[in-house]
């Protein structure tokens, strides 16, 4: 215990902490400007400066640790005298030009100079000067208004991992600026702006646009771009959002946020969003009103149930669809539409994977805290690049390596290039032979017998491959694998980290259980890398074709009966098709009906060309949704929802952690139970929802795992699996889980051909933020890379476009040199209309897990034609 | 390219005695500025792919220190000092000289590329004052004849 007196009051703690952090803990104000809470202690703004007795000079509070016994004075005449001094000396050169600066009202400098400032300056020469810098799309720079408190660079280099900016000269003419002394070449975070205490780096996004004490309400809310469910704050002035920023030290981002959820909010307002209903009469989509649409929708429903039976209309869910919606979607399609068609992008790979998982190692397996990554003590990556996929988890992937927590990286993962203690890249798609490497040279390590249980002993069933081999089919040295392993064996705690592009392989299942005998053997925490908001809550929800709401199995009477009971439906006990399985069927004409809500599938589905032709022979496409997209583009009725920050709701994200949504602005549209009960109604079914109280409630019945769940849990911050309810339990079952045929492995990849590679790039990682004006400016155009002996056998230089061509088609894109990736590689991003990957490839499914497979898509490349 | 080998085989030398990568910035910017005549961006993107650390790091470091070049000089550095003991012995008359024999002006670099000046504080040459640096060579007690020999020395 440790006891100080601060301004005469006693306060006792545990820790030893600094005199900043022991006031604050006892409401005792100390201004301080390099200061903050997300940064180490720097010390260089002396505005914390205290008295301490019996150290004759003032010290910073912020950097000085408490002892007992200690005596400290931070108001004194002395102390307050220094403080205006100090800002005496930042006030020379800060341009005092609140009335114009966006910050007034919200400036650390302004508040500290109104309490403690010197009314006038003794310093009688000019201020410096410096242009303000609108060379970046979204950041404007101010140097004129810095007061070198290095909060941004320390941001930058410590916690974001970016390094892209530095104080550049010295003296009065030092100023934060990136390399290029012009536009940041960086991952556009905007960390650097939240932390800026003055109105040096600034948001162009609403420059000029508002005064911050203008703002009449902040509504707390979960950004709607992937899996982690980072708090965001939409602040609104009368009915209009004037922006949405992070809150220092709120929700599991703790006030960071990525490029997407600080800048790409503004997609709500794109000009793509659908305002009225839309029929397509003689090949046109033609705006209607709501009641004939509902009515359009509903008597075509009706009239192909009756003409081709239930098992003729599928239903889509989307991932940015809040669990309200899409519970309510999936009783619609199941109850009232009497199908099991129904599914969602999370069964491609996602949902298999978590089920393969709980198979072995029980529910809830990769319900674990993201905040947990930079607790364990090894991670390893495979499948994808978590700093571009889910930015906010890639931070804490960063920050574990800089504490020296070993990081282990399998494939391209540009983002973690200075933060991987080893960097594992074999040649495209080899990965199985690697993986069954570093397991079987695991087992020797780990001394791993293999008797105990089932699992073990399919795992001893796994034979082996030598280094050797590996060396020839991946290209990777021995000793790099060594090293992996040898660190992989000594981690007693660490956290795996998978993304799609592992399981999206026509080795996909293989890699599945290669990545669980890794886990078992190394006893790691997984997690599981989402594009989505709400992935895990399609899961939950029941937007599977064979599982109920809270993972119950619809085949077994007891929870088809309780389901059927509550809802007041009938419901068939035969599995549906899955999403691979409705477009398959829609391709040769047995599905005649489906119905989208909330999910661009067109895009994010390879290959769009063979679902263009499998929705093109539909009968009926009802896509719901709050933008023009591809997939509406086909449909024939459409039905605009509301968007993000329109609307309340919950979200599920990659924790298993439910948040909640606020709404903070009307919009045009409906939320999606609103038009599907609306339908319903139609099909007279009225499902009687007053409000979203309802269908919680519903939901609280319906599902065993969200028992008795409220807004009020949901909207606190420990929300998280398996909330109050119950998981179902169940025993290991391995049925159906093959040992790899290891011979089929030994094949090498020609070295004279170029393979396509889906890149999950960090601006667009799909269709949705080509739609943000602001991420837009960021990144205007698709850009694939190659490596420099690719781009000079093709004569190609960066910036050139490149013709990207297969058997299914070509498109052309510009080109970008990275010297990280194999020779024989092109990255290909799929985020803009007719320019992906997926427009160019096959559609092939993995065999076990029934999803698009990515691998394989032999290119052909040549230099495109100039352009005009 | 050849030139630049060279350089990356020292920089790695350097890195090689330190235990963290920072610690060789100095030495290894030295060892660039040397090469590349200043610190351009290039030198400074090189520096950056040799030590492994970023180049906005690099630029700071860079940008703080007087001694290294942040804009290209002359073949040849004339580093002259007219602090107190040298001014007293006549260098500023030197500076007029080399304005009006050379076209020089302090931290300037000549029409033809040939000299830069940097006015020096002290080289710790007071008692053979006046005293100047070109290039890594020393030469002391200068005047106006002297000078003119020695800057003829440098093509």
């Amino acid at each position: 215990m440790i006891t100080v007196t601060i301004n005469g009051k006693k306060i006792t703690l545990e820790k030893q902490v600094t005199v900043l952090e022991a006031a604050r803990s006892a409401g005792i104000k100390i201004p301080t400007l390099c200061h903050h809470e997300t940064l180490e202690a720097f010390g260089g703004c002396r505005l914390c400066l205290v008295e301490i007795e019996k150290i004759p000079k003032l010290q910073t509070s912020c950097t000085i640790y408490i002892t007992d016994g200690m005596v400290v004075h931070s108001e004194t005449e002395r102390v307050v005298n220094a403080r205006k001094a100090m800002l005496e000396f930042l006030l020379i050169n800060h341009p005092l030009d609140c009335p114009y600066c966006d910050k007034a009202g919200e400036c650390d400098l302004q508040d500290l100079a109104a309490k403690y400032g010197p009314t006038t300056g003794r310093f009688a020469e000019g201020k410096r000067t410096h242009p303000e810098s609108y060379d970046d799309p979204v950041i404007v720079r101010n140097m004129e208004r810095c007061i070198s408190c290095t909060r941004c660079v320390r941001m930058c280099d410590k916690v974001q991992g970016a390094s892209a900016i530095s104080m550049v000269n010295r003296t009065s003419k030092t100023f934060v600026e990136p390399f290029s002394g012009k536009r940041y070449d960086c991952e556009y975070c905007g960390n650097c702006l939240s932390v800026c205490p003055v109105g040096a780096i600034m948001s162009r996004m609403y420059k000029h646009k508002y005064r911050p004490w203008y703002i009449d309400k902040n509504i707390n809310t979960i950004c709607s771009y992937c899996g982690v469910g980072c708090s965001v704050t939409a602040q609104v002035k009368g009915d209009s959002l004037v922006r949405v920023v992070p809150e220092m030290g709120k929700g599991l981002n703790k006030g960071l946020l990525c490029v997407r959820g600080r800048f790409g909010y503004d997609y709500v307002n794109s000009s793509a969003r659908l305002k009225t209903p839309l029929i397509r009469r003689n090949g046109e989509l033609q705006q209607v009103t709501w009641s004939e649409a509902f009515k359009y929708a509903a008597d075509r429903l009706r009239d192909i149930k009756e003409r081709y039976g239930s098992e003729a209309i599928a239903g889509i869910a989307g991932g940015r669809c809040a669990n309200e919606d899409i519970y309510i979607f999936q009783k619609f399609i199941r109850g009232v539409l009497g199908s099991n068609n129904i599914d969602s992008i999370a069964n491609f790979s996602y949902a298999p994977a978590q089920r393969f998982f709980e198979r072995i190692f029980g529910q809830g397996v990769t319900a674990n805290s993201i905040q947990g990554i930079s607790n364990s003590d090894g991670i390893f990556v495979v499948g994808g690049d978590p700093t571009s996929i889910n930015p906010i988890l890639g931070l804490q992937i960063r920050a574990a390596y800089q504490q020296g927590i070993p990081v282990i990286t399998v494939g391209d993962t540009p983002g973690l290039k200075r933060f991987a203690t080893c960097m594992l890249k074999p040649n495209p798609f080899t990965e199985t032979a690697l993986l069954v490497s570093l397991l079987s040279e695991l087992k020797v390590k780990k001394q791993f017998l293999g008797g105990n249980s089932s699992f073990e002993r399919l795992i001893n069933n796994i034979s082996a491959l030598s280094m050797k081999e590996v060396e020839d089919i991946c290209g990777l040295p021995t000793d790099n694998i060594a090293s992996a392993v040898n660190m992989l064996s000594n981690m007693t705690n660490p956290s795996i980290v998978i993304g799609k592009d592992i399981l999206q392989r026509t080795d996909g299942h293989i890699n599945l259980l290669l990545l669980s005998a890794i886990m078992y053997l190394i006893n790691g925490r997984v997690y599981l890398l989402s594009e989505f908001p709400n992935e895990q809550g399609l899961v939950d929800m029941g937007c599977l074709p064979d599982m109920l709401p809270g993972g119950r199995p619809i085949e077994i009477e007891s929870f088809k009966k309780r389901y059927e009971e509550i809802v007041g439906l009938n419901i068939s006990s035969t599995h549906g098709l899955s999403l691979s399985g409705i477009i398959e069927n829609a391709y040769t004409g047995k599905i005649k009906a489906i119905q989208i809500i909330g999910e661009n599938v067109l895009s994010n589905i390879p290959d769009s060309n063979y679902v263009g032709k499998a929705f093109s022979n539909l009968e009926l496409l009802i896509v719901q949704d709050s933008l023009m997209t591809e997939t509406a583009g086909l449909a024939h009725v459409v039905l605009p929802s509301l968007s993000w920050l329109e609307r309340k709701g919950s979200y599920t994200n990659l924790e298993r952690r439910m948040q909640f949504m606020g709404k903070a602005v009307e919009g045009d549209g409906l939320e999606d139970w609103r038009i599907i009960s609306e339908i319903s109604k139609m099909l007279s079914f009225d499902m009687g929802y007053k409000g979203l109280e309802d269908i919680l409630s519903e939901i609280a019945r319906v599902s065993p795992l969200h028992k008795d769940i409220t807004y009020n849990d949901i909207s606190g911050d420990e929300c998280i699996w398996p909330y109050k309810g119950e998981p179902l339990r169940h025993g290991v079952s391995l049925e159906g889980m093959d040992v790899p045929d290891i011979g089929s492995l030994l094949k090498k990849p020609a070295k004279d051909r170029v393979y396509a590679v889906f890149d999950k790039e960090l601006f667009h990682p799909d269709s949705l933020s080509r739609k943000s004006a602001a991420i837009s400016s960021i990144s205007p155009e698709p850009c694939s890379r190659v490596n420099r002996a690719l781009a000079d056998r093709l004569s190609v230089s960066e910036g050139d476009y490149l013709n990207i061509s297969t058997d299914a088609g070509s498109i052309e894109m510009a080109v970008k040199i990275d010297e990280d990736i194999p020779e024989n590689v092109v990255m290909i991003p799929n985020n803009f209309e007719g320019k992906g990957i997926f427009n160019i490839m096959q559609w092939k499914l993995n065999p076990v897990l029934k999803c698009p497979v990515l691998d394989g898509n032999e290119v052909k490349l040549k230099k495109a034609e100039a352009r005009s | 390219m050849n030139k630049t080998d060279g350089l990356i085989r020292d920089i790695r030398a350097i890195k090689e005695k330190y235990q963290s990568k920072r610690a060789a910035l100095l030495p290894a910017l030295y060892l660039a500025q040397r090469e590349f005549g200043w610190l351009s961006p290039e030198a400074l993107e090189f520096v950056a792919e040799a030590l492994d650390v970023p180049k906005a790091s690099i630029k700071g470091t860079a940008t703080f220190y007087a001694m290294f070049k942040n804009k290209p000089v002359g073949r040849h550095l004339i580093q002259l000092c007219t602090n107190v003991a040298c001014m007293i012995m006549g260098a500023e008359r030197l500076v007029d000289l080399l304005r009006d024999k050379y076209g020089i002006e302090p931290n300037g670099t000549s029409a033809d590329g040939r000299f830069s000046l940097v006015i020096m504080e002290c080289i710790g040459a007071c008692d053979t004052a006046p005293a100047m640096l070109i290039n890594e060579d020393f030469y002391d007690n200068l005047n106006k004849e002297n000078i003119i020999d020695i800057l003829e020395n440098y093509k």
